[in-house]
């Protein structure tokens, strides 16, 4: 866990005044709190079980509860959580703490929605006793309360922003994925590659699809591509306009490009569309785009079964 | 530097260094268009496949060296622009329509003395 301890360091602001700034929190809070730290410190105990308790009714945060070691881990977090929450100290560290018990949050796939729920009992739970001690005076209560509560949320901040940024990296390293799976041209023939194209075909995508042919076509020293766009999954004059793109930069170092795969319908849509297509060399399906490739490169395909027949009867 | 001229055969070649500046380009014009004239030569190559930048005036030089040549008698082809100085010209639009292009001088010298027939070009 410590490499993810290390990417989440740069997606997370570790500033500890700003945070304390965005919920007013004063010095005054600070003394408050240690007021009713032996309170809270001697219920922390049941201030957690409201908090575990009553995630465990949802399904949402099942999977915590489903593996122990998680769930004994974030039990010890969250006890070392509320004792660090009425420590009346914050620092760098107890940022640090909240973002390993979010990463945890966030390996176990917990809801926000329950997870905010969930500490909005453990928030009551506190609060309770509080009213409590302060049974005489509703005033000093509420004060108490509400400082507690500037902690409570500085602490929910901490944990969306860790759960957020867990989605982030998520999805980032999909994209990647996407990316370095999505453009393999294949050499089919001497100097002839095929390229399949696969998929949406988004700027980001066509820049780097073009890049990459344009260095397989200088390995290969291909003379013909053939881009077959059969799975392309809707081609308008955006993706249009990166084929066009394509195919002139593959023409620049002197290839030939023959698109294939063209749809009736997509066809069609282009036309309506006015996009202009003249400059691309198109045929309708892939073998179509193979076999006049072959042509063009001075291929010419027999089959070897039949003049054998023809000779054998002669 | 004056980029220089070798003729082989019937065909010019003109090789571009890394260090070409616009005077050197025009330059160059001038003396291709002078030496296809001079040498009867039927074609020229010429070999960009040491830049790593063409920006639209080098690219617009080409052009029109390419349109000067043809109206003297001999077809130009481009040859050896590198991946990435292509995607860069496409992005710049920057297209050489209507100019042979090959992938580099062997290519096309190819490209000239095998002129593409009815049935395709051969292989090699």
């Amino acid at each position: 866990m410590a490499s993810d301890q290390a990417t989440l360091q740069g997606m997370i602001d570790y500033d500890i005044d700003r945070r304390k700034r965005f919920v007013d929190f004063k010095p005054e809070d600070a003394s408050r709190i240690v007021a009713i730290k032996g309170l809270v410190e001697r219920h922390a105990d049941e201030h957690a079980a409201a908090f575990f308790n009553y995630l465990s009714q949802f399904e949402e945060a099942v999977m915590l509860f489903r593996n122990p070691d998680m769930l004994r881990e974030a039990k010890r977090l969250k006890h070392e959580h509320l004792l660090a929450m009425v420590s009346g100290e914050y620092g760098k560290t107890y940022i640090e703490q909240r973002v390993l018990l979010g990463a945890l949050y966030s390996r176990a796939g917990l809801d926000s929605r329950v997870f905010l729920g969930a500490f909005h009992q453990l928030m009551q739970s506190i609060g309770r006793k509080i009213a409590d001690m302060f049974a005489s005076d509703a005033q000093a209560a509420f004060q108490h309360f509400a400082s507690v509560n500037k902690i409570g949320f500085m602490d929910i901040g901490i944990i969306v922003d860790v759960l957020i940024a867990e989605r982030e990296r998520t999805i980032r390293t999909q994209e990647k994925a996407i990316l370095e799976l999505s453009t393999p041209a294949l050499q089919i023939r001497d100097r002839l590659l095929m390229l399949p194209i696969i998929g949406l075909l988004d700027s980001l995508r066509a820049k780097q699809l073009t890049d990459s042919l344009l260095h397989s076509i200088r390995a290969a020293r291909a003379k013909v591509v053939v881009m077959d766009i059969t799975g392309v999954a809707a081609v308008d004059s955006k993706v249009a306009n990166h084929l066009i793109q394509t195919v002139t930069a593959a023409r620049l170092m002197g290839t030939q490009v023959i698109v294939t795969g063209l749809s009736s319908e997509v066809a069609q849509s282009l036309v309506a569309l006015g996009v202009d297509l003249s400059k691309i060399n198109t045929v309708g399906d892939l073998q179509g785009g193979i076999e006049e490739a072959e042509r063009a490169l001075g291929y010419k395909v027999v089959t070897v079964s039949e003049p054998a027949a023809q000779r054998a009867r002669l | 530097m004056p980029v220089p001229i070798l003729k082989q055969g019937g065909i010019l070649i003109a090789s571009i260094q890394t260090a070409v500046t616009d005077q050197d380009l025009v330059q160059l014009q001038d003396d291709l268009a002078d030496k296809v004239g001079r040498f009867r030569s039927r074609g020229v190559v010429i070999d960009v496949g040491a830049l790593d930048v063409m920006d639209s005036f080098a690219t617009r030089t080409l052009r029109n060296l390419a349109q000067a040549l043809k109206m003297r008698g001999a077809t130009t082809v481009i040859a050896g622009i590198q991946p990435d100085v292509a995607f860069a010209m496409v992005e710049l639009g920057l297209t050489l329509d209507g100019i042979l292009t090959a992938l580099d001088l062997e290519e096309g010298l190819g490209m000239l003395t095998m002129p593409p027939q009815e049935d395709g070009h051969s292989v090699g």
